[in-house]
């Protein structure tokens, strides 16, 4: 018989890791949305210069795993350029730099959806290029890419847990190291899993609500 | 009065206008015939610094223009084929917002030029709809209203009954018409020839990039064989 009531004892680590996780998770998202921001737009760049080295970038961050990406990030490149942060610190830092790889992709069907014809129509009325984008572009690119992107922040919240691969304590490790004391892996995953479950449905839920105003926004 | 001379403009290469020069007084429309590809467009959309100008000069009223600054000039405007509407905002907001945020209007007089000018094309209604909300023929009118209320000396029209049904045809006819009639010098880039029928303007037929031959259209209505080769091409048309 598995005994859940482990769970209660474990709760206040698994809720201290949980915490970390949404840390991250949000670390991770700034980080991913902002870069990501800007490899969007350079790659739309018809200047080689920019848009090949982005594609390139995007390329190698999409085509290798995460879990490659953390520890090679964390023990070689930061400390190769001298940055001397926290395991977590490193660890949010790999995750968002992953994360703006996919997010750029984002942006940039964002941007791409807006028909071109709108943006000469603005250019026609004499609208800077700074007004154009943001009366004509970002309104209606946020409409299209909210959905895209909150997908994206769920799945940050659970990528999260590979931030334990160098050893950083979120929801996932604390469990493990709950589950090394008490050699009960069952009630321990379960809640985990649970957990993991309560963030993204809460995630899903704002990210809804956001939508409808954007919406709402975008439309007036 | 507009003056275009020696406009000539490549694409990699490939020569899309060549030395083209013409006239249009205040309160007359040039219609720049030809068929897909000749260049009718591409010569609006350089009065419009929507691409830039290799060669030639562009004059309104005597003084040259510098295309480069003409969109904020507003001297210029263009109602695009396909309109090019917001699709985000509504028809007031389509006309308000350069009123607004380039001509730095107030919102109360930006709104009081939109409502008249959506009374004056019969979309008193339609104020608060969408573009996607509109017929082919009210889109034609809100985006004329849009171009129109930056004052603009000459307004192009590209294509502007590609979009509409023969019965709108008429309607656009008599908008242009009226345009025309409040002093405006206008360019109408189209091949079609029911359109042409309904104007009262001079045509300019274009063949590869260059004006080939040119025709009051009251004179061509009567007197078609002394324009043979617009003759062919409305005979090839109709």
């Amino acid at each position: 018989m598995i005994d859940f009531s482990i769970i209660i004892t474990a709760l206040p680590a698994l809720a201290r890791g949980a915490l970390v996780s949404l840390a991250i998770a949000a670390g991770a998202s700034f980080i991913g949305l902002t870069f990501g921001a800007l490899l969007g737009v350079c790659h739309q760049s018809k200047n080689k210069f920019l848009s090949i080295p982005v594609t390139c970038y995007i390329t190698l961050m999409r085509g290798t795993p995460m879990l490659i990406q953390i520890p090679f990030f964390c023990y070689y490149i930061f400390p190769w350029l001298g940055l001397d942060f926290s395991l977590a610190v490193k660890a949010t830092l790999a995750i968002g730099l992953n994360s703006a790889a996919y997010i750029s992709q984002i942006i940039r069907s964002g941007i791409t959806s807006i028909s071109s014809g709108q943006i000469e129509a603005a250019r026609m009325l004499g609208l800077k290029t700074w007004q154009t984008a943001w009366y004509i572009l970002l309104p209606q690119a946020i409409a299209v890419i909210a959905p895209a992107l909150i997908s994206e922040f769920i799945t940050l919240i659970k990528d999260s847990s590979l931030a334990s691969t160098v050893s950083v304590v979120e929801l996932f490790k604390e469990g493990t190291i709950i589950i090394s004391k008490t050699y009960n892996a069952i009630p321990i995953y379960c809640a985990i899993a649970v957990i993991y479950l309560l963030l993204t449905i809460s995630l899903s839920w704002i990210g809804t609500h956001i939508q409808k105003k954007v919406r709402h926004y975008a439309s007036h | 009065m507009l003056v275009i001379k020696n406009i000539s403009k490549a694409f990699k290469g490939r020569q899309v206008l060549r030395n083209v020069s013409l006239e249009v007084p205040s309160g007359t429309i040039a219609f720049l015939l030809g068929s897909s590809g000749v260049g009718k467009s591409t010569l609006l959309r350089l009065l419009n610094n929507l691409e830039p100008l290799d060669t030639g000069q562009v004059l309104l009223n005597g003084k040259i223009l510098d295309l480069t600054k003409i969109n904020q000039e507003h001297s210029i405007g263009m109602v695009f084929q396909h309109f090019n509407l917001f699709d985000h905002l509504t028809a007031t907001e389509n006309i308000t917002l350069a009123l607004e945020k380039v001509l730095k209007k107030s919102s109360e007089e930006s709104q009081k030029i939109a409502q008249n000018l959506l009374a004056h094309y019969g979309l008193a209604d339609k104020g608060n709809a969408y573009p996607a909300q509109l017929s082919g023929g009210q889109k034609q009118r809100l985006a004329i209203a849009r171009t129109v209320a930056l004052q603009p000396a000459v307004l192009c029209l590209d294509e502007p009954t590609s979009a509409l049904d023969p019965v709108l045809t008429n309607h656009v006819a008599s908008t242009i018409t009226d345009l025309a009639t409040q002093g405006l010098s206008i360019l109408v880039a189209s091949h079609d020839v029911s359109l042409l029928q309904r104007l009262t303007c001079t045509v300019y037929l274009m063949q590869e990039g260059a004006i080939v031959e040119t025709a009051p259209s009251a004179e061509l209505a009567v007197y078609p064989e002394r324009y043979p080769q617009i003759k062919n091409f409305i005979a090839g048309h109709s």
